[in-house]
Order: C-alpha cells, then sequence, then structure tokens
C-alpha cells in the first residue's frame, strides 16, 4: 500500500535548513497496522504528512497504492486523499462552528455523495463510535473523549483504505485513550491499514509493527515493540 | 455542499457579530448610496429620451462671433424653422418653433383668478408631431392648429379650473387674447430639458404681431427643433448650412454667423448656450458623482477584506480540516466567495431600507421623483442584484484566496502566523481607504471654499439689499417713470431703476456699428436696456464721462454708456479717448457718454467681457424692454420696502399677483449646480469617512485581541497605559499619514482641475489639506486609543493565564 524509498524532507528559512527526514524508505502493507515512534522533533509528523498526502517530499520516491505521488500537485494529491485516506490528529480538529454530524459529514460532501447516502453512512459510523445520541450538539460541548471519537467517525465515513493517526491519544486520559486504540484495533481487524505516530509505548503496544525515527532516519523496524 | 457553505457563513457570521455588523453597515451604506446616485444618474441620463423620435430631433443653434464677441443662441430667428424645411425637404421630415415674447412671466386669467404664469410658450401646430406628450383630451394633430388655441397641462387645468371640465373653457392671456383650451395633457415629465403648463399656438402670435409673424433674420427669439427623416445623419444637413446662411442671412452679419444641429438627447447634461429654456445638468457633475459612488462602494469592500484576511486566523483551522478531508482549493475559494456575496446580500437588504428611509430627502434636494418602486424594473432589479453580486465578489476575492492559500500542514500545527502575511495588504488597502477619505474632503473644502467665494465676488456691481420685481407688460411698466418718481418719494428707498434682463444673470446683444467700421459691418454686442439710475442702484462705477442724466434730453435716443472692456475690445486706448464716440444703430447715431468699470453681466464661469448699455424711449420700447424693476432699499428696511411695494402694486395692477425676488438669490442660482454637488459630496464625504473610520475600528479591535499577550507581558515588565496606547495607535497613525501623502497631490490636482470651470476661482490653499489630514488623523488616532485603552486595562494575570 505505501512505499517509500529515499525519502527526504527539507526545511528552509531565510537563513537555516533542516533536514525533517533523511532518506527513510518504508513500506507499509495492506491490513497492517504500523506505529512510528521517536524523541520529538525526530521527522515523525512530517512523514506522516508526506504519507498522507498533506506535503510533498523534497527529494525520493513515495508510491501511494501504486501511484508515485511525489511530484503530484496539491489537486492531484487532494483527489487521491479524499478517496483513500482518514484522519485522526491528538487535537482532534473539528469544526467548532459544525456539529458533530456535520463534521463527519464533511469528507462525503467533497466526495460529492447524495444527502440521503450521506445520512445513512453518517449514522451508521456514529453509531459505530457510539456517538450518535450526541450527533447535534457541537465539538465544543464534547468531553475530549467524545471529540475524538467524533473524529475517527470523520476518519471512518468515507471507508478509507488508509488511516493516519497522529498521536491520537495525546490529549486523552488513560480510560478514554483505551478506548480510542481498541477502536482502531477493532478497525485494522476489519482490514483497514493503520499508520499511527505516538509517544505512548502502550499504544504502541497495538501495532503489529513499531518503526523509530532518530533525526530523520529510520533506525529500527521491529515486527513487535519490546515491552 | 451549498447547504453546508450556507450553514458555516450564516454561523460564521452568527459568531463574529460585530464584524459582522461592521461589514453589513459599511456595506449597505455603501450600497445604499451607490443605488441613490446611480439612480439619479439615470435619471439625469433619461432627459428627453421619452420622446419617442428624441433620437432624430435635434436643436438649430446659432453661433454669432464677432471678433470673440457676440453669442451662442440657443434660439434662432423666426423664419429659420420653415426655410430650413423647403431648403431640405428630402432630409428634415418636420419642424417647430417654440416661442415665449422673451419674458420670464405672462399674465394669464380666467375669470377671478390671474397667475403670473412662468411656463407658457407659442408652438407651431407641429409641436405635438415632433414631441410626444400624453393627450387626456383633445387630438394633438389639430390641437395648435386655430388661432387662440392653449393646450394645458392636467396640473395648470387643476390650477385654473379646478374640478371643472377643462376643454373649451377660454382663458385670458396677456388682457390682449383669448386662448381656448382645445387639449389637455398629463405633466410634462420631469426628465425634460424644458417644463411648460400651458401651450398655444403660434397662429396667436400672429394675431398680436399685427397679423404676421416677425419676418428679422436679426431677432432670434425661437427655439427651434427639427425632426430628421429616419436614416438621416445630422451632417448631412450641416455640411450645407453654410450655404444655407449665405443664401438668406443679411448681409452685414453672415460672415459672423454660423448654424449647427444639436441632439435633442444631449441638451440637458452637455448644453451651456446663450438663452437656453431652463439652466442645465452638467455631465461633468454626474462623473464627479459616478466617481464617489465608486469609492464608497470600494471601501466598504475594502472594510470587508481587511476583517476577513484579519480574523482568518480563526477560520484557518477550519480550512485546513477541509482540505484535509478533501476539499479542492476552488472548493474553499467557492465557499468564502459564496460567503462574502451573501454577507453583501444582507448588506443590500438593509441598503434598500436606508434607501427608503433617505428618498424623501434625497429627492427634495434633488428636485427628483425617484422611488424605490423603480427598482421592480427588471433592468434596475438586474442592476441591483448584479451590483450586490459584485460587491460581494469584489470584497470576497481577496479574502477567498488569501484564506484558500492556507496549508493544511502548517494550519493544523497551529504554524499560521497570525494574519501576518496578509498584513501588509491589509495596510496598504487602509491607506487606499484613507487616502480617497482625505482627498475627498478636501476636494469637498475646497469646493465650498470657490462657491463662498463667488457669492463674496466682487462681481464689480452691488448685488444686496436689491428687490427685483418683474413687471413686463404692466401698468407700471408702461408708466414707469412717475411709479419711479412715486417710490422714490419713500425715504426707506435708495434708488429705483428698470431693466430688461436681470443684471448678473442674463442679458441680449444689440446690433451695433463702431464708428470706423464698415458700412456693412455690424456687429452683435451684449448689452441690457436700462432706465436712469441704473448707474446709482446698482453702484457701478463710471471712469470717464458721466451717467445718464434726465437733464440732458437727447441720452435716451443718442447716449451710451459702455464698460472699459468694451473701450479695449474696440481698440480706442483708455476710457477717456471714448467719450463721444459713435457707435451706429439702425435707428440713429449713439455716442459714448460715459465708461464705466467691468462688471460681471454672467456667471462668474466667464470673465466679464464688452458689455454696452442702453435707453431707449420711445413707447414701444419702453413696452418691450422694462421687464424687471430694480428697487434698492436702505439696509434692514426690507420688509417695509416690500409691505410698501406690495400696496403701491395694488394701486397699480389690481389682482395680477405681485411677485419679486432678492438679486442675491437670482444671482446664486447661477451657482447652483455646484452648491448642490457640493452639499452632495459633503454628505457622501461624512459618510465614506464613517465607513473607513468603522472598518478602522474593527482592526484596531482585532489587533487590541492580538496583541493582549503582547500587553500583558508589556504590563508585568512595568509598561503604563499611556505607552501601551502610544505603541498599538503609532502603526495606524503612519498609515493615516501615509494616505495623506497620496491624497495631497491628488486632491489638488483634481481639484485644480474642476476650478478651471471657472474665470474667477479661489486660491487653493494649505488650510483645506491640513484641516482634512487632521480630521482623519483624529478620528483615527481617537479609535485606536480607545481601543488600544481597554486593551491595556486588562490584568495581565487574567491575559497570561490564557496560554
Amino acid at each position: 500500500m505505501i512505499k517509500t524509498a529515499e525519502l527526504t524532507k527539507v526545511f528552509r528559512t531565510d537563513e537555516v535548513e533542516t533536514t525533517a527526514l533523511n532518506k527513510v524508505s518504508l513500506q507499509v502493507d495492506s491490513g497492517e497496522f504500523v506505529a512510528i515512534m521517536g524523541p520529538s522533533g525526530c521527522g515523525k509528523s512530517t512523514l506522516l504528512n508526506i504519507l498522507g498526502l498533506l506535503d510533498n517530499p523534497s527529494k525520493g520516491k513515495y508510491y501511494f497504492l501504486e501511484h508515485e505521488v511525489s511530484d503530484y500537485s496539491e489537486k492531484q494529491r487532494a483527489r487521491l486523499r479524499k478517496q483513500n485516506i482518514g484522519f485522526v490528529f491528538q487535537n482532534f480538529n473539528l469544526i467548532d462552528e459544525l456539529s458533530v454530524f456535520e463534521n463527519v459529514e464533511l469528507p462525503l460532501i467533497y466526495l460529492g455523495v447524495n444527502s440521503t447516502d450521506r445520512k445513512s453512512r453518517v449514522e451508521e459510523v456514529l453509531e459505530k463510535v457510539k456517538i450518535s445520541h450526541r450527533k447535534k450538539h457541537f465539538p465544543l460541548q464534547l468531553s475530549g473523549g467524545q471529540q475524538q471519537r467524533v473524529a475517527v467517525a470523520r476518519a471512518l465515513v468515507a471507508k478509507p483504505h488508509l488511516i493516519l493517526a497522529d498521536e491520537p491519544t495525546g490529549n486523552l486520559d488513560s480510560s478514554h485513550g483505551e478506548e480510542i486504540m481498541k477502536m482502531l484495533e477493532e478497525l485494522n481487524g476489519t482490514g483497514t491499514t493503520i499508520v499511527m505516530v505516538t509517544h505512548s509505548l502502550r499504544d504502541a503496544e497495538y501495532a503489529q509493527r513499531i518503526v523509530r525515527l532518530f533525526d530523520g532516519q529510520v533506525v529500527t523496524e521491529n515486527i513487535k515493540a519490546p515491552v | 455542499m451549498i447547504g453546508n457553505y450556507f450553514k458555516t457563513a450564516l454561523r460564521n457570521i452568527l459568531k463574529h457579530k460585530s464584524y459582522s455588523l461592521i461589514n453589513i453597515i459599511g456595506l449597505s451604506i455603501g450600497i445604499a448610496c451607490f443605488v441613490l446616485i446611480g439612480l439619479y444618474i439615470a435619471d439625469e441620463m433619461s432627459y428627453d429620451r421619452y420622446h419617442e423620435k428624441s433620437d432624430r430631433i435635434y436643436r438649430v443653434v446659432n453661433v454669432y462671433d464677432f471678433d470673440g464677441v457676440g453669442e451662442n443662441s440657443a434660439s434662432a430667428p423666426f423664419p429659420v424653422a420653415f426655410t430650413l424645411k423647403n431648403e431640405y425637404p428630402g432630409l428634415i421630415k418636420n419642424v417647430v418653433r417654440i416661442f415665449d415674447f422673451q419674458v420670464s412671466r405672462s399674465l394669464v386669467e380666467y375669470k377671478d383668478k390671474s397667475f403670473n404664469e412662468k411656463n407658457l410658450f407659442f408652438a407651431d401646430s407641429t409641436f405635438f408631431d415632433i414631441f410626444d406628450y400624453k393627450f387626456v383630451k383633445g387630438d394633438p394633430e389639430t390641437a395648435l392648429q386655430e388661432a387662440n388655441s392653449v393646450v394645458i397641462t392636467e396640473t395648470a387645468a387643476r390650477k385654473y379650473f379646478g374640478d371643472e371640465e377643462p376643454m373649451g373653457k377660454v382663458l385670458r392671456y396677456d388682457d390682449r387674447v383669448n386662448l381656448k383650451v382645445t387639449g389637455l395633457i398629463r405633466d410634462v415629465p420631469l426628465q425634460s430639458h424644458f417644463q411648460f403648463s400651458l401651450v398655444a399656438s403660434m397662429s396667436t402670435v400672429r394675431q398680436i404681431t399685427r397679423g404676421q409673424l416677425p419676418r428679422t433674420w436679426v431677432w432670434n427669439p425661437c427655439w427651434t427643433y427639427v425632426l430628421l427623416k429616419e436614416g438621416v445623419v445630422p451632417e448631412e444637413i450641416e455640411k450645407d448650412l453654410p450655404n444655407y446662411v449665405n443664401k438668406f442671412f443679411y448681409d452685414a452679419e453672415k460672415e459672423n454667423i454660423s448654424l449647427y444641429l444639436q441632439p435633442l438627447e444631449d441638451i440637458h447634461l452637455k448644453s451651456k448656450l446663450d438663452y437656453e429654456i431652463e439652466p442645465n445638468n452638467d455631465i461633468g457633475n454626474l462623473y464627479i458623482l459616478a466617481v464617489i459612488a465608486f469609492f464608497l462602494l470600494v471601501i466598504a469592500a475594502i472594510n470587508f477584506m481587511n476583517l476577513a484576511t484579519a480574523t482568518s486566523t480563526g477560520r484557518s483551522k477550519e480550512i485546513g480540516i477541509k482540505k484535509v478531508v478533501g476539499a479542492y482549493r476552488k472548493q474553499i475559494i467557492r465557499q468564502f466567495l459564496g460567503e462574502s456575496i451573501l454577507m453583501s446580500f444582507f448588506a443590500m437588504i438593509v441598503a434598500l431600507f436606508l434607501i427608503e428611509l433617505a428618498l424623501p430627502a434625497f429627492n427634495d434636494f434633488t428636485g427628483k421623483e425617484i422611488s424605490l418602486s423603480l427598482l421592480v424594473h427588471p433592468v434596475y432589479m438586474g442592476a441591483l442584484l448584479l451590483i450586490t453580486l459584485l460587491t460581494g465578489f469584489l470584497s470576497g476575492v481577496y479574502p477567498a484566496f488569501y484564506l484558500s492559500s492556507f496549508k493544511p500542514v502548517q494550519v493544523l500545527k497551529g504554524k499560521v502566523s497570525k494574519g501576518a502575511k496578509s498584513g501588509k495588504s491589509r495596510k496598504v488597502l487602509v491607506v487606499m481607504q484613507f487616502a480617497i477619505s482625505i482627498a475627498l474632503i478636501i476636494s469637498t473644502f475646497i469646493a465650498y471654499d470657490q462657491i463662498s467665494y463667488i457669492r463674496n465676488a466682487d462681481l464689480g456691481f452691488k448685488n444686496d439689499d436689491i428687490i427685483i420685481v418683474p413687471i413686463n407688460r404692466t401698468n407700471i411698466a408702461e408708466g414707469f417713470k412717475e411709479f419711479k418718481n412715486e417710490l422714490q418719494n419713500n425715504p426707506d428707498i435708495y434708488s429705483v431703476t428698470a431693466m430688461d434682463d436681470i443684471l448678473g444673470k442674463a442679458h441680449n446683444t444689440h446690433e451695433f456699428r463702431p464708428e470706423g467700421y464698415p458700412e456693412d459691418k455690424w456687429n452683435f454686442y451684449p448689452a441690457l436696456v436700462v432706465h436712469y439710475d441704473f448707474l446709482k442702484t446698482f453702484d457701478i462705477k463710471v471712469i470717464a464721462g458721466r451717467d445718464y442724466s434726465e437733464l440732458h434730453k437727447t441720452d435716451p435716443m443718442k447716449g451710451l454708456l459702455i464698460n472699459e472692456a468694451m473701450v479695449r475690445h474696440l481698440g480706442w486706448e483708455c476710457p477717456e479717448k471714448a467719450l463721444g464716440k459713435k457707435l451706429i444703430t439702425i435707428r440713429g447715431d449713439e455716442r459714448v457718454i460715459g465708461v464705466t468699470e467691468n462688471f460681471n453681466v454672467t456667471s462668474l464661469h466667464q470673465p466679464a467681457g464688452p458689455f454696452a448699455l442702453n435707453m431707449k424711449e420711445e413707447d414701444w420700447s419702453i413696452h418691450w424692454f422694462t421687464n424687471f424693476m430694480v428697487v434698492r432699499h436702505i439696509p434692514g428696511k426690507e420688509k417695509e420696502v416690500l409691505a410698501y411695494l406690495e400696496k403701491k402694486w395694488k394701486e397699480r395692477e389690481g389682482e395680477r399677483p405681485f411677485e419679486y425676488s432678492f438679486l442675491e438669490d437670482e444671482l446664486s442660482q447661477l451657482y447652483e449646480g455646484e452648491e448642490k454637488l457640493g452639499s452632495l459630496s459633503l454628505i457622501f464625504a461624512v459618510l465614506i469617512i464613517f465607513i473607513a473610520s468603522l472598518g478602522l475600528f474593527g482592526l484596531a479591535s482585532f489587533m487590541a485581541e492580538q496583541r493582549t499577550k503582547e500587553i500583558g507581558i508589556r504590563k508585568v515588565l512595568g509598561a503604563q497605559t499611556l505607552s501601551i496606547i502610544k505603541l498599538m495607535s503609532f502603526d495606524f497613525m503612519k498609515l493615516v499619514l501615509i494616505a495623506t501623502l497620496i491624497s495631497w497631490p491628488l486632491s489638488y490636482i483634481f481639484m485644480d482641475n474642476w476650478l478651471e470651470n471657472f474665470a474667477y476661482r479661489t486660491q487653493i490653499n494649505l488650510p483645506a489639506f491640513v484641516l482634512a489630514a487632521l480630521i482623519a488623523l483624529t478620528i483615527a488616532m481617537s479609535i485606536t486609543s480607545v481601543k488600544a485603552y481597554f486593551a491595556s486595562q486588562t490584568d495581565p494575570v487574567d491575559i497570561l493565564k490564557y496560554e
């Protein structure tokens, strides 16, 4: 599903040049659950953004579903992204002006799904993350755990092949965090590929493989993380 | 998708209530003014177009040029109309003459009612063939065929006959002839270059002038219109007009005369001839208004742009998320454009209320009858929708492109610099707003300066304490000498005289052959026919020779007064040398008995030119030329003198209504156009400043919000309120100063150009510029410092706790 070859990302400001990713080669197969770990600033999020087609690498190749996408335009990436990738963020990133239902509905709108289909699919996914009783509420009226469940619902609603999670439990207490991780695990069980960036070893436990980054380079790739 | 846009837009508008309010108020004022000005301009442009054949109707203009002196006359001699038709039968379909005996009022009576009718004209029977007026009763083809017939408007019919049937009723004109009503028409549309209440048949004039119409080619009192055949262009006739002039006009003058055809549709906005039926507007005024309207809208749109981009940080997360879940950039652009257009539609609805509120005052002020129901008309409705859409688009396009350019990666990381990117363009926009505002204030100041300059300008004659009474064809005119002597017994009256036109406002030209000119060289010079004491009444100084005097019995027939400019024009070296020179008229020789200082016989748009004052003695000329009595009273005795005049009038004229005016008012009418434009631009300048201030208020609030943390830290470090106010308002002051620097040269160039319209113009001076800048600075300063003050009053602990 995902294959990168010597992926490099360099950020330039006026004077400073920072290499966030340095020749990262990585493969994630369909159906895998991979955790990416590493200290702050090691390039985890940069990698996730590139994998999620939110950003282009400076050098190297990136094959997503057999497409070489490293020099796709924003429009091309958006097209590929909206059909195939769901995102879950540490800080939930829900739109405050939209209700729970409307937030979850958003990806379907941009996919051009008609409103009756949208309604049933949103209902279905809200049911799945057990938040349908709150569908008319606005994000700020929900607890953190509930917000993240909405975010997961939004990531799922378009039935993507890949879910990218950026520290999904970072802003949650442990019981809510566990709830979310269980949800992701369940999802992976039904065949969805998951790539998750995390600081937490406990969360990484849920993954089948851990990729460790340090200073923009892959240092180890374990099948299962040591406890 | 649209539903989603709409929802988000609405919730955003509600979420940022104060910014939305600023936007909607600004936009609605902008749209309301734009629509009002647009309706005004549309109304002005529609003049005379209600005539079905308006594009084929032309007025014959006579240009008389005698070495730079003469006239551009809107009217022509009696024989011109029908000789033209005979000469060019293949080109001209029809002609009509309109005539008013060159008097501003005529006495019209019905039974015991009598009126000084201002809007009575005589016209050929072809009048209704060329012009279209709506007949309620009567037949347009025959209504003006018979002598003693008159067609009357509905309002005039009510005035004379009340609820009685007007058809067949007989009016008495000038106590000389009867006029039978043969047609009733709807009132003349306001969008006409001349208004009339009554139009009588030209054959009636024939009766008055003893059987035949004047056949002279010199006297040119008829406004003459030609209707061209379809497909004929005026040039086809104009190219042959020199031949026509050569064939018909007198040898002595034909070299100095030329004719041309002026399109009917151009008269109201582009014609500034001598002897216009009514004063016209100037298309330049419309351009100025159009520019102001455009600026108003632009400034309101800038508010929107500034506030939208400034507050964009609040929206950046939404944009980022939408992009992450699959929105294309163009979808985001569409969403934001949709929002600004929605906002603009709200503003349009508010604007409609504002227009409805403002219309009565606006109509009152402009003398128009514009109504909001006009907007139901598909063209206007379309234009309104288009303007709303365009305003929305204009305001939204920059924010939309700016906001949609956010990179989701950065936004979601919270990396979007807080509106910093758009900061520069926002500054440019604020500078633009203030530059326009300041320039408009300066221009308004200078326009007012010029208007007051004109009002107080030395015209070369006295214009206050002078009452004008129209007396043409009254008993008073016929026995003017005795009446004048009677009035002069009143100690409140300083002096009394009479003239044929109002000095400073209008005058005729008279035919002279100056001494030394060839036998066949007759020239036309601007002149007034006056009575004794003219110079005394108007305080016009004699610089050589003497005034008319009753002691010199030959003065009226043989004596002439000229001004200094005339001396120079005729090349007579100095005033003293002009004395005794001959000016030959067709009725005998006249000699210069006195030379006066120059005085302004027309508006100050033109310089004071050569001028002559003439007196007449024969009964017929007293009858023709004693049109206005001039009474100069002792200062402060105005009321007493008016009461006295009315009493004396009643003794002589019975029930004929007594009318009067003050010379000052008559003269200020010459600048009515400029004064109206001045007041309008003052109002709009205030509104523009208001809208710009609203925007600045929004921006300042936003900046204050943005810098709360900085303010908190500064306060912790010991900053005083004053230094915080300074810190925060300084940025804005800089912008206003830059705006000032831009606006100064622009408004200077513009107003210098505008003042070129006047022969007598005020100096453009510094105070207007400084004052305008100070106004803008003060407004900006107070807004920003108030905002800064409140920002600095919050407890730093509260501010810093947020982080």
